[in-house]
């Protein structure tokens, strides 16, 4: 087990305890964390707990965006009040495992975490959402996106702050298919947001890829066809257009390695996959749109 | 208080006087038919109870267990040294390291207490460790050097014939050729069918512990949660070299038993180190342990032909039945016996012919499960059924009652069905249920859609379907086993208790023994004794036998007792014992001269008596599978409505309907609770339960990988009907219930799947791409 566990009460402490202790991993919820070390992925070499540090919880507005704490709980996150501030971000957390993972995960552990099955992740993808790292050499802001793709990840020392995520005061969606009634992982999740004031559709999946994928083209094109002035609906058919895109964009065929395989010939698991991306896709536009 | 449908059955057999009791308030019911709680039951949901992981003894040791990576290699070396050297280990121990007998088995001593010269499936021991810390031991454990020379598994049961052996007793563990009827024999109409069923893990909700504590006299005491605490005792004793007398196993609290519970393969190393360090040894398997070391289900791979006439009568059944049995043979052979036999289901078929095999692979190990053999051919016969319906443009309700088997019937092994088979009965009572009522599509309907509470679910994607099924399960050990309980009831200071080694998993059997004593000798206070090797035996937790044979020996020997405490009594008023009878605490004489109380009587006097319950024999299937194998059987009737939204494929068991064969209820509350565990356990295996497999790796052994039903996922549990035609040869009249509705479950899902979707649904447990359907009018 870990030799060193530090529990500090401040945003401070916490900072000067990591950049103390760069090889000590903070703690949050530890869903997924803790699983890790009982079975014995992961042995830190010091725990520093988050549980104290009050700065992380709760959040503040800031010019038209949110600052999310990064202890922010799922629990938390699903209730009425912020449905009503960011509803993707709540569907999601209230989408996120039993009630036991939901009270203890949080939205920065999540992200650090960076599963491929995070359900907050889609959402900050497609909200275009930036994180505050704090650390040593001082505090800087980097796109959730590039965080998570690796191309600027967490420096030694760093700690995840907060999420700052824009208010768009606009219908959000997401969905999520786990091939069960209960909770569970998903398969695959889509998340719908519509931006009416720079007439935007973004869309992110999640869960298909290592990290959200984004169908930039898909979006453009669905969003041209939107009346943002009028009564922002889509014809069915559009929907289901839409969807089928953004599942051909995220699921790529694989390639044609051995030669033989002839382009067209989806395995049964990849067209179920798709089938499922264009369902949740247009199920989500749909839903955003009425 | 009045308990459901004890008020007819809870009187005792022959004319109960009604004695002047009518204005008094009633007491707490006890006795049969009576929902008395298990004594436990508040320890175990407070979490006070002690299972074998909560033991603990001065000085313990822990254990860890070397397991195998691979699933098929052969071992070049095992270098212990480096983990002997280890600061706090106290013991490493190899095959070379078995004073007795290296192998064991639960009916075949093929597996070996650790791998020698080569592993056979992934998780195989290899070594055991003691140390002073469980971190200690884990670490040992793994310092310990083994050299594999990885070889090619055999994953494909298919395959297995034609492979070299992977054992020396080869690759096929049983095959059986059934001929029932004329070969020949041709219908009008015929459909032919694929049906593949995955592995389920018992999955226990407390995983597999012990505590291993020497004896002065060179024996050991083993602590753990067995559910068949002699022959655990054997096993151990033969591999230690010891008499079985100086081996005790001590039944802990069992948390959850589905199947043969605790592996061998754990707990005889768990007692070889504590012979070697003569200190107490504990040892708690992790979660990914417990899925790689116990026995699964079979997974099967079945091939059917039905014929029928135009009717829709059955004229053949042809089946071949591949059980996969992983790398030992365990308990394989009756599970193959139990699928030929049942092959048919519980329909009429004149002519039956069945070929069962069960092979060798490096797969998991399979084993006993509830409703082994019998869960497997249920969806493959139902699946059929469902087919011929389609084929004959009948009812598939129709078609099945124009089949059904009653009392008189032969199954397809030439045995008579002499027990209560009201197969038409309880099928008829799940079709005449109203259907539960269509939500409304409406924003305040609370509707839970199939992919559950925040889910992607959408009203106008998803279609109801409605199967049914029946399923059929063999009760108490068959093809000659020999059955057989002993138990002891002792009557002192007023209250009695009894001394049986059936253990109680949970379905109830220590709560059962309190019952039948309460009704026999009217004393209230009855204290069941824990369980151990000592002693007499009384044969495994498993096939509903301890309702049965234990509960038959409870009720003999209270009789016995009862005799003992009535004889005196009736000599003194000059009249024979039978003429007394003991209700509501008191005994009273036929003609009402005499009236006393049970207490007044039992008051200091000591009274005791031990007695057997042996049902009657069984043959084994001969070389055409033919036999009077099975003592007795149960059936089931299930209606399942399914949610099906067929753009994702996602499923939601809306209501499983059953109706069951019991004999008896004699604990209403027990009961219920076991049918919904057991229609929960069979929704599992039919929407999620698999422990896959690649390559004979298991892959992800933890409950996120091996989803289980969680309450979204378990459906409304109605039992509409409890058929009490009492079995004239089973105590009590009662059939055992726990394992007829995991059978039947599985099958009824699949229909109604079927139903929703159009799709054939030939593979369990259902994948989501097995049911979506184009959308369109629902057929």
């Amino acid at each position: 087990m870990a030799r060193t566990v530090t529990l500090p009460a401040s945003l401070d402490e916490a900072v000067a305890a990591l950049s103390a202790m760069p090889a000590a991993v903070p703690v949050a919820g530890g869903t997924d964390l803790m699983a890790s070390v009982n079975s014995g992925l992961l042995r830190p070499a010091g725990l520093i707990g988050l549980g104290r540090v009050n700065e992380l919880r709760g959040w503040q507005y800031q010019d038209g965006h949110a600052l999310l704490g990064a202890c922010l709980t799922h629990a938390r996150m699903g209730r009425p009040d912020f449905a009503a501030l960011i509803p993707g971000l709540a569907a999601a957390a209230r989408a996120a495992g039993p009630p036991q993972v939901r009270n203890a995960g949080t939205l920065g552990g999540n992200i650090v975490t960076a599963a491929p099955t995070g359900d907050a992740l889609p959402v900050l993808a497609a909200l275009e959402a930036t994180v505050l790292l704090l650390g040593p050499e001082g505090a800087r802001e980097v796109p959730v996106s590039h965080l998570l793709t690796g191309m600027d990840p967490l420096r030694p020392g760093e700690l995840l702050t907060h999420v700052r995520v824009p208010l768009l005061h606009a219908p959000q969606t997401f969905l999520k298919a786990t091939g069960r009634t209960g909770p569970g992982r998903a398969t695959a999740s889509v998340c719908v947001v519509l931006d009416p004031a720079r007439r935007g559709v973004r869309c992110a999946v999640g869960a298909v890829a290592p990290m959200p994928l984004r169908p930039l083209e898909a979006e453009a094109w669905v969003a041209s066809l939107v009346d943002w002035d009028g009564e922002r609906k889509l014809d069915p058919e559009a929907c289901t257009a839409f969807g089928e895109y953004v599942a051909e964009a995220c699921i790529p065929a694989p390639a044609p390695d051995d030669g033989s395989a002839e382009s067209g010939t989806l395995s049964a698991a990849v067209v179920h996959l798709r089938r499922t991306v264009a369902a949740l896709a247009r199920r989500a536009l749909g839903r955003a749109l009425a | 208080m009045t308990t459901g449908p004890d008020a007819t059955t809870v009187a005792p057999s022959g004319g109960t006087p009604v004695g002047p009791a009518g204005a008094q308030e009633a007491p707490a019911p006890f006795g049969l038919g009576a929902s008395l709680m298990p004594e436990d039951a508040s320890a175990k949901t407070q979490g006070t109870f002690p299972y074998a992981a909560d033991l603990w003894a001065e000085g313990l040791l822990w254990a860890a267990v070397l397991r195998s990576p691979h699933p098929h290699a052969r071992i070049v070396s095992v270098d212990t040294s480096a983990a002997e050297a280890m600061a706090g280990v106290c013991s490493v121990v190899t095959h070379d390291d078995v004073p007795g007998d290296p192998m064991h088995g639960r009916r075949v001593a093929d597996r070996p207490v650790f791998a020698k010269d080569v592993v056979r499936h992934h998780g195989e021991p290899i070594a055991a460790v003691a140390a002073d810390h469980p971190d200690t031991a884990r670490l040992a454990a793994a310092a310990i050097a083994v050299e594999y020379e990885v070889l090619e598994p055999v994953t494909d049961p298919e395959k297995a014939f034609n492979e070299p052996p992977l054992h020396p007793d080869g690759n096929l563990v049983r095959y059986i050729p059934l001929r029932f009827g004329d070969a020949g024999a041709v219908g009008e109409v015929v459909v032919d069918g694929l049906y593949r069923i995955g592995r389920q893990d018992p999955a226990p909700i407390g995983a597999e512990a012990g505590l291993a504590v020497p004896r002065p006299d060179g024996g050991v005491e083993l602590y753990v949660a067995s559910t068949d605490p002699h022959a655990d005792r054997d096993l151990a004793a033969a591999c230690y070299g010891l008499e079985p007398e100086r081996v005790r196993v001590v039944v802990t609290g069992v948390p959850g038993a589905t199947g043969d519970r605790e592996d061998p393969g754990t707990t005889i190393p768990l007692g070889l180190l504590a012979l070697r360090t003569g200190r107490p040894v504990k040892y708690v398997a992790t979660r990914e342990e417990s899925f790689l070391s116990h026995a699964h289900r079979h997974p099967t791979l079945l091939r059917y032909r039905h014929h029928a006439d135009s009717e829709g009568r059955l004229v053949k059944v042809e089946a071949q039945i591949l059980l996969d049995a992983g790398a030992y043979a365990d308990t394989s052979a009756e599970a193959l016996a139990a699928a030929v036999s049942f092959a048919a289901g519980p329909y009429v078929v004149p002519h039956v012919f069945v070929e069962g095999w069960a092979v060798r692979t490096n797969n998991p190990p399979s084993g006993h499960v509830r409703g082994e053999g019998a869960m497997q051919v249920c969806a493959a016969y139902e699946g059929q059924m469902d087919k011929l319906a389609a084929k004959l443009g009948l009812d598939p309700v129709e078609l099945r009652m124009r089949n059904v088997m009653a009392t008189g019937d032969l199954l397809p092994t030439g045995q008579a069905v002499t027990c209560p088979a009201p197969v038409g009965e309880l099928l008829k009572a799940v079709r005449d249920e109203p259907l539960p009522a269509l939500p409304l599509d409406t924003p305040e309907s609370e509707w839970l859609l199939p992919g559950g509470l925040e889910g992607a679910g959408e009203p106008g994607a998803v279609r109801r379907g409605v199967g049914y099924a029946l399923g059929m399960v063999h009760m108490l050990g068959a093809e000659g086993a020999d059955e057989v309980s002993t138990a002891t009831v002792r009557v002192h200071d007023g209250e009695a208790s009894v001394i049986c080694a059936a253990v109680d998993t949970g379905q109830g059997f220590a709560t059962l023994a309190r019952q039948i004593v309460q009704e026999v000798l009217g004393v209230e206070t009855v204290h069941v004794l824990p369980v151990d090797s000592d002693q007499p035996p009384a044969g495994p937790s498993a096939r509903g036998r301890h309702t049965w044979v234990s509960g038959g020996a409870v009720e003999r020997a209270a009789k016995m007792v009862r005799t003992q405490l009535l004889q005196p009594l009736a000599a003194k008023f000059g009249m024979s014992a039978e003429l007394l009878t003991i209700a509501d605490g008191k005994i009273t004489s036929y003609d009402g001269v005499l009236s006393t109380t049970v207490a007044e009587e039992v008051a200091g006097k000591e009274l005791w008596a031990t007695a057997q319950c042996r049902p009657h024999p069984t043959e084994p299937l001969n070389d055409s599978g033919q036999g009077d194998a099975f003592v007795g059987l149960a059936f089931a009737a299930i209606r399942a409505v399914v949610d099906v939204d067929i753009e994702m494929g996602s499923i939601r068991v809306v209501e499983m309907a059953v109706a069951q064969d019991v004999g008896r209820v004699l604990n209403p509350r027990r009961l219920r609770a076991r049918i919904e565990a057991g229609v929960t356990q069979g929704v599992g295996m039919a929407l999620m339960e698999n422990l896959r497999t690649s390559r004979g790796l298991v892959k992800r052994p933890d409950l996120t990988g091996y989803s289980l039903p969680t309450a979204l996922d378990a459906p409304d549990v109605r039992v509409v009907k409890l058929i009490e035609e009492r079995d004239v040869v089973a105590s009590f009249g009662a059939k055992a219930a726990s394992a007829v509705p995991v059978v039947t479950s599985p099958a009824a899902v699949a229909a109604a799947v079927r139903a929703a979707t159009g799709r054939p649904v030939n593979r369990l447990p259902i994948r989501p791409q097995s049911a979506v359907a184009a959308p369109g009018p629902q057929g």
